[in-house]
C-alpha cells in the first residue's frame, strides 16, 4: 500500500500549534499525590513514550490528557488554547484521539462501523446533523477517512466483522484505526503492546513510526522497552509521580536516575525502589 | 524428570469446531515450561482446559497418576493445579486484603506481602482500584500464597515493569526449585525461554515444537510460530 | 419539639423497616442479586405460617423454626439453582437479573394467590406477646418492636463477625466478585453461593413471620412492603447495617413526628402525602443525594444485555405483524375496545426498548412517564392544566407527549453518572415519587374527562390512529436503531468510554434517550388512557412497570417486534383469561430467562432458523462452554471457526 496523507489536519496547519502540552500537573488521590508536578511536551512528527515502575502515575498522568480525570492543579494546552477543564469527548473533537488499557471497541458493531464511529463525531458535522442522524456535508469525507484507516491498520480483511469475534491482537488495531478514523493531530497509546505477540508488537512499532512520520504527535505509555527504545524519540521516565529523568532513548538509557527508578532490573533488588514504593 | 502433568491426545472444541487438534504434552515435576505461540494459537485454550474451566472433547489428563479430565475447576484447584488467568486475575470488588485471604487459603498471606511490599500499603483497598500492574502483582501473589504443585501461568508479564517481570520469574524459578511445575505462557518469548527447562511451541492448535529451549533460541525457528 | 410517645410509637414501624432493608442488603451482599421477590417470598413463608398454625394446629415455634430454618432455605437453593446461577454463570446484566427477579416475585404472588386467594387474613400467628413494656414515667413501648430490634441487632452483629472474621465470608464475597476466578482459587464457588442464597432466603422468611402480625397477611401487603424499604437499604448504600437500621428507625420515628404538624389546605394534604410516602422519598433523595451505592460484583459497573440483533431477517418474518395488528379491525366493538390497548401498550413498550435496548440504560420508571402523558392529556381536555381552556383531543394527546419531555430531561439527569442497578433504582424511585405525589392525588385527578379525539371518535376510527402512532413510532425507532445515531447509542451501550474517546457527547446523548423515551411513553400512555375513555392511576402503577419492564426483557429488550408481542400477548391474556394470568406466564417467561439468553424472540429465531443466529456479542469467546446449552455451543463454535478463518488479519 502507498503511504497517502493520513492527516490533513496536521499538514494543513504549521506543526508548530498542534504540540500538546502539560505544566505542572498534580493529581491527588486523597493523600496519595499520584502525579506531582509534571511538564510534558508532545510535539508533532515525534513518539514521545513515557515509562516508569508500575504506580509512578503513569495512568493517571495519561488520563489527565485524554480528559477522563481532571488535574487537581496545573495546564494543558493544545494549540495554545487551554483545555484543562475541557471534557474528553471535546478533546476527542479537537483532534486528540486515544487508545486504552483495557480494549474499549464496540463488540457489536462492525470493524468498519467502529472506525467510522470514530470518524462522524469529530468536528465538522453540525450538532443537529449528529443528533438527528443526518448525513452531512462530510459524509463523504468519513467515507473516506475510514477506508484510510482501514488500510493503515491493516484491517481491511476483517471490515465486515463484528468486532466482538475478533481476538485481543486485533482488537488493539481496531482501537487504534477507530482514532486514526477521526483524522486527529495527537493521537495517545495507553499500552498499545499489551496482549499483542512478538509480530504483532513489530507491526504495530512499524506503524507507529508511520505515523510519526507523517505529521501525527504519538505519546505512547508502554512497559515493552523494546517497543518504546526502538520507535520513540523523547522518552519520559516516571516514578513516584514525577518525571525523573527525560531525553532521547541513548540519553536515558545512561542516565543514572533513570536506571535507579525503573531501567536495572538488578537496582534495588529485593527491596523496593525509591520511586513505586511510595506510589 | 517424571511428569507431574500429562496431557494425552486432548481435543478441544467449541461446538462442531475443534480449537485444539490432539495435543500431547508433559509438564515435568519441578521445572520451568514455557508453552508459547501466536495469538490464537490455542494456548489460552489449553490453559483453560487444563484448569478445567473447557471441557475436552477427547483426550486424558493424567496429574500424578490419577485421571482428572473429568474433575471440576475447583476440585483441580484443590487438588494442587492453579491457574493465573492472564488480565488482572483479582477479585476486584474487595480489598486487598481479603483477596489475599481468599488467595491464600488457609494460610498466612505475609509471603506474598513479602514479596510484593507494594500490596502492603494498600491493604485495605479496592482491588480494582489498583493499578493495573498492582492489580497483576496481586494476582502473582496467588501463586506464592497457594501451597500449589501446579502453576498455569497465562501472561505473567503483561502490564508489569521489567523490574517486577523480572521479580516474579524470580520467585517463579524459585518454586519450581522447591518440587512444583510451573508453566509459563508468554507473548515475550526471549524471557520464558530464558527461564524454561522445557519448550513447547503451539500452532493452530497443534504442537509444532517440543524439546529444549535452547534449540528454539539458537535456530530462531521462526517457522514453528507462523 | 419531639414527642417521647409519638417516637417511641414509631419505633415500632422503624422497626419493621430495619429488619427488611437488613434482610434486602444481607440478602444482596450473599448472592450478587438486588432481589425484588424477597418480600414476595417473606409473604409466602408467612402464609405457610398461617396454614400450619391456624388450619393444621401446629404450635406456633416449632413451625417458625422449621419456616425459617427449613423451607425458606430450600427455597433459596431452589432460586439458585433454577434461576439465577445460569444468569450469574452467563455473566449477565442488572437488567436480566432484574428482571428475573421480578419473575420470582411475580411467581410467588401468583402462587399464593392460587393458594390462600387475594382475602385478607386477620390472624397471622404472632411468636412475641402483644404487649408493651412500661420504660418510664408511662412512656410505653411495644414489646414486639423491642424484641423485633433485637432480632435485627442480632443479624448484623452475626453478619459482621462472618464477614470480617471468617474465611467463608471471605470466600462468599470473591463468589459474588468474581465466580469464575474463584472457582481457580479453590472455592467450591456452587456451594458458597448456594450458601449465601439459603442464608438471604432464611432471613426473607425470619421477615415475613416477624412482619405478618403488623399487617393485614395477604398477598401484596408484605412484597410492596419490601420494595418500599429500598430506600433504607439505599441509604445505607447497600452496605452498611447499622445505618440501615439507624435509617429505618428515624423514617419511622419521623413519620409519626409528622402526624403531629398541621398545615392550612393544600399544603396539608402534601404534608399528609409526604408523612405516609416518607420512604419512597428517601429512596429518591438517598439516590439523588449519597455518594454511589457500594455495588458488588463484575455485573455492578455495565449494562450491556446481550441483543439479539445481527443477522438480516426474511421479509416472511414480519409479514405476521401487519396481519396481527389489523386483525382487531374486522372484531366486535366489545372486543375491539380491549384491543385497542395493544398498540397503546406497545408504544410504550417501545419506548423501554429505545432507552434499555439500544441505548443500555435500564429503565424501570416508564409507567411515571406513561402515566404523566395520559394526565396531561386528560387535564388539557378537560380545560384543567393550569388555567389553559378545554384543548381538543388530538392537540391534548401531543401536548401530553411534548410535555413529559422536558421531565425526562430532568430525570435522565441521574443517568449521567449513573449505571446498572443505582439507575434502574433511580428511574423506579422517580416512578413511585411521582404515582403517590400527583397520581394519587385528588387535586390532580378529580373531574378529568379523557375520551377518543375528534375526528377518531369511533372505535375503529380510534384503532387507526393508534396503529398510525404506533406506525410513527416504529419510524423513530428505525430512525434511532440505523445510520450514524444507531451507531452512537450501539458505541454507549458498548463501551462510554470508547464512545467517548470517539468525540461523542455521552452526557447528551443519554438525557436525549430519556428524554425521547419518555416522550414516547407518554404518547402511548396518553393513548392508553384514551383507550379506556378514563385516567385511572392504578394502570400506570410503579409496579405494573416493574411488570412491563420484565415482559419487554422476556420478549428481547432489543426488539421492537418483540415489544409489539409482548403487548398483545398481555393484553389478549388479560382479557382473554383470568386477571393475573398475564403476570404469571411473564413471570413464568423472567425466570426462565437464564435459558433465553436475549429473549424469548432471539431465542424463538436461533431455535427456528440455526443459519441466522447472531453471533454471541462477548468478545470472551474462552469463556467456559462446559455449561452451555447446545444451541450456546453452535454460537460458540460460529465465532471460533471466524477466529480460525482469519488469521490473515494478523499476517
Amino acid at each position: 500500500m502507498s503511504p497517502r496523507h493520513v492527516v490533513p489536519a496536521a499538514t494543513e496547519t504549521p506543526p508548530g500549534p498542534d504540540v500538546l502540552t502539560a505544566h505542572g500537573l498534580v493529581r491527588h488521590f486523597g493523600g496519595l499525590r499520584a502525579v506531582d508536578g509534571v511538564d510534558l511536551t508532545v510535539p508533532p512528527r515525534q513518539v514521545t513514550a513515557v515509562i516508569g515502575p508500575n504506580g509512578a502515575g503513569k495512568s493517571t498522568l495519561f488520563h489527565c490528557l485524554a480528559g477522563a480525570q481532571r488535574p487537581d492543579e496545573g495546564r494543558i494546552r493544545f494549540r495554545g488554547r487551554d483545555i484543562t477543564r475541557l471534557p474528553d469527548h471535546r478533546r476527542a473533537r479537537l483532534g486528540i484521539a486515544r487508545t486504552f488499557q483495557v480494549v474499549s471497541v464496540f463488540p457489536s458493531l462492525t470493524v468498519a462501523d467502529n472506525l467510522r464511529v470514530g470518524a462522524e463525531n469529530r468536528a465538522g458535522a453540525s450538532a443537529a446533523a449528529r443528533l438527528l442522524g443526518l448525513p452531512d456535508a462530510a459524509g463523504g469525507r468519513t467515507r473516506q477517512a475510514v477506508e484510510r484507516a482501514l488500510e493503515l491498520a491493516e484491517l481491511t480483511d476483517v471490515a465486515d466483522v463484528p468486532a466482538g469475534r475478533l481476538p485481543t491482537g486485533t482488537l488493539r488495531l481496531v482501537e487504534l484505526g477507530r482514532a486514526l478514523a477521526a483524522d486527529p493531530s495527537v493521537l495517545l497509546l495507553d499500552e498499545p503492546a499489551s496482549g499483542l505477540d512478538d509480530a504483532e508488537t513489530a507491526r504495530m512499532r512499524a506503524l507507529l513510526r508511520r505515523l510519526a512520520g507523517e505529521g501525527l504527535a504519538v505519546l505512547l505509555v508502554e512497559h515493552d522497552m523494546e517497543l518504546v527504545f526502538g520507535v520513540a524519540d523523547t522518552v519520559y521516565v516516571m516514578a513516584a509521580g514525577r518525571v525523573v529523568a527525560s531525553g532521547t532513548p541513548d540519553a536515558v538509557r545512561d542516565d543514572p536516575a533513570a536506571r535507579a527508578a525503573y531501567l536495572d532490573p538488578l537496582a534495588g533488588d529485593g527491596e523496593p525502589a525509591p520511586g513505586p514504593g511510595g506510589s | 524428570m517424571p511428569a507431574a502433568l500429562t496431557v494425552r491426545g486432548l481435543r478441544v472444541r467449541y461446538g462442531p469446531v475443534e480449537a485444539l487438534h490432539g495435543v500431547d504434552m508433559a509438564f515435568p515435576d519441578g521445572a520451568v515450561t514455557a508453552l508459547l505461540g501466536r495469538n490464537g494459537a490455542g494456548r489460552s485454550t489449553l490453559l483453560r482446559t487444563i484448569a478445567g474451566l473447557l471441557p475436552a472433547a477427547a483426550g486424558h489428563l493424567d496429574w500424578r497418576g490419577r485421571d482428572i479430565t473429568g474433575w471440576t475447576a475447583s476440585e483441580r484447584a484443590r487438588a494442587g493445579l492453579a491457574l493465573i488467568p492472564d488480565g488482572h486475575g483479582v477479585f476486584g470488588g474487595l480489598p486487598v486484603r481479603d483477596n489475599l485471604r481468599v488467595f491464600a487459603g488457609t494460610g498466612p498471606i505475609d509471603p506474598a506481602l513479602d514479596a510484593f511490599p507494594v500490596l502492603r500499603q494498600r491493604l485495605g483497598q479496592r482491588a480494582g482500584t489498583l493499578s493495573g500492574g498492582e492489580q497483576q502483582m496481586l494476582a502473582g501473589a496467588r501463586a506464592i500464597l497457594r501451597p500449589s504443585r501446579l502453576l498455569l501461568l497465562d501472561e505473567l508479564s503483561q502490564g508489569l515493569a521489567p523490574r517486577v517481570v523480572a521479580q516474579l520469574y524470580e520467585v517463579v524459578t524459585a518454586l519450581a526449585a522447591e518440587h512444583r511445575t510451573v508453566v509459563l505462557v508468554e507473548q515475550y518469548a526471549g524471557e520464558a525461554l530464558r527461564r524454561a527447562d522445557v519448550a513447547y511451541v503451539l500452532r493452530r492448535g497443534r504442537v509444532a515444537f517440543a524439546g529444549e529451549p535452547a534449540e528454539l533460541l539458537a535456530a530462531g525457528h521462526p517457522s514453528v510460530f507462523d | 419539639m419531639l414527642t417521647i410517645d409519638l417516637a417511641l410509637a414509631g419505633l415500632g414501624v422503624g422497626a419493621i423497616a430495619a429488619l427488611a432493608a437488613v434482610g434486602l442488603i444481607t440478602s444482596y451482599r450473599a448472592t450478587g442479586v438486588f432481589n425484588l421477590g424477597f418480600g414476595a417470598l417473606a409473604m409466602l413463608i408467612a402464609y405457610l405460617l398461617w396454614q400450619q398454625v391456624r388450619v393444621w394446629s401446629w404450635p406456633v415455634v416449632p413451625a417458625a423454626l422449621f419456616d425459617v430454618f427449613v423451607v425458606a432455605p430450600v427455597f433459596g437453593l431452589l432460586l439458585d439453582r433454577f434461576v439465577f446461577r445460569g444468569l450469574q454463570r452467563r455473566g449477565a446484566g442488572p437488567a436480566e437479573m432484574l428482571a428475573a427477579s421480578l419473575g420470582v416475585l411475580v411467581m410467588l404472588l401468583g402462587i399464593a394467590i392460587l393458594t390462600w386467594g387475594t382475602e385478607s387474613r386477620l390472624d397471622p400467628p404472632t411468636l412475641f406477646p402483644a404487649g408493651t413494656v412500661e420504660l418510664w414515667d408511662g412512656a410505653t413501648v411495644s414489646e414486639s418492636a423491642l424484641a423485633e430490634l433485637g432480632v435485627v441487632v442480632g443479624i448484623a452483629l452475626v453478619v459482621a463477625v462472618v464477614t470480617r472474621y471468617t474465611r467463608f465470608g471471605a470466600d462468599l464475597r470473591a463468589v459474588v466478585d468474581r465466580r469464575e476466578l474463584a472457582e481457580l482459587t479453590g472455592v467450591a464457588a456452587d456451594r458458597v453461593s448456594a450458601v449465601g442464597w439459603a442464608f438471604g432466603s432464611m432471613l426473607a422468611g425470619l421477615t415475613g413471620i416477624l412482619l405478618a402480625p403488623h399487617l393485614r397477611l395477604d398477598p401484596f401487603g408484605l412484597t410492596l412492603l419490601v420494595l418500599e424499604t429500598i430506600g433504607v437499604a439505599v441509604a445505607a448504600r447497600l452496605a452498611s447495617l447499622p445505618v440501615a437500621i439507624l435509617v429505618a428507625v428515624a423514617i419511622g420515628v419521623g413519620q409519626s413526628e409528622l402526624t403531629r404538624v398541621q398545615l392550612e389546605g393544600r399544603a396539608q394534604n402534601m404534608l399528609q402525602a409526604l408523612q405516609s410516602n416518607l420512604f419512597v422519598v428517601v429512596l429518591l433523595l438517598a439516590l439523588l443525594l449519597l455518594p454511589r451505592m457500594v455495588e458488588v460484583g463484575e455485573r455492578g459497573t455495565y449494562t450491556r444485555i446481550p441483543a439479539g440483533n445481527g443477522a438480516r431477517l426474511p421479509a416472511l418474518w414480519w409479514l405476521p405483524y401487519p396481519v396481527l395488528l389489523a386483525a382487531p379491525l374486522v372484531l366486535s366493538t366489545e372486543h375491539l375496545q380491549s384491543a385497542q390497548q395493544v398498540p397503546a401498550l406497545a408504544i410504550v413498550f417501545v419506548s423501554l426498548v429505545i432507552v434499555t435496548g439500544f441505548a443500555g440504560q435500564v429503565s424501570l420508571g416508564q409507567a411515571g412517564y406513561a402515566g404523566l402523558g395520559a394526565l396531561i392529556a386528560a387535564s388539557l381536555m378537560s380545560g384543567k392544566f393550569f388555567g389553559f381552556g378545554a384543548v381538543p383531543g388530538l392537540l391534548a394527546l401531543l401536548l401530553g407527549a411534548l410535555l413529559v419531555i422536558p421531565v425526562g430531561l430532568v430525570t435522565g439527569w441521574p443517568a449521567i453518572r449513573r449505571r446498572g442497578l443505582a439507575l434502574a433504582l433511580s428511574t423506579f424511585a422517580v416512578a413511585a415519587v411521582v404515582s403517590r405525589f400527583v397520581f394519587a392525588q385528588p387535586i390532580f385527578t378529580t373531574g378529568l374527562r379523557l375520551d377518543h379525539p375528534w375526528p377518531f371518535e369511533g372505535e375503529h376510527a380510534f384503532y387507526i390512529l393508534e396503529l398510525i402512532c404506533l406506525g410513527l413510532t416504529l419510524l423513530l425507532v428505525r430512525r434511532l436503531h440505523a445510520g450514524r445515531l444507531g451507531r452512537m447509542l450501539i458505541a454507549m451501550r458498548d463501551s462510554e468510554g470508547g464512545a467517548a474517546a470517539s468525540g461523542i457527547d455521552v452526557p447528551g446523548l443519554k438525557v436525549f434517550v430519556f428524554a425521547v423515551s419518555a416522550g414516547v411513553a407518554a404518547l402511548g400512555g396518553a393513548l392508553l388512557g384514551m383507550s379506556g375513555r378514563s385516567f385511572d392511576a392504578q394502570t400506570f402503577d410503579p409496579i405494573q412497570g416493574l411488570i412491563w419492564f420484565a415482559a419487554v426483557v422476556v420478549f428481547g429488550v432489543d426488539s421492537a417486534a418483540g415489544a409489539v408481542l409482548a403487548a398483545a400477548l398481555i393484553v389478549g391474556l388479560d382479557s382473554g383469561t383470568q386477571p393475573g394470568v398475564s403476570v404469571i406466564v411473564v413471570g413464568a417467561g423472567a425466570i426462565l430467562l437464564s435459558r433465553m439468553p436475549g429473549g424469548a424472540l432471539a431465542t424463538a429465531r436461533r431455535v427456528l432458523m440455526p443459519a441466522l443466529a447472531p453471533p454471541e456479542p462477548a468478545a470472551d469467546t474462552a469463556r467456559s462452554t462446559a455449561r452451555l446449552t447446545p444451541a450456546g455451543r453452535a454460537v460458540r463454535a460460529r465465532v471460533h471457526a471466524d477466529r480460525e478463518a482469519r488469521p490473515g488479519a494478523l499476517r
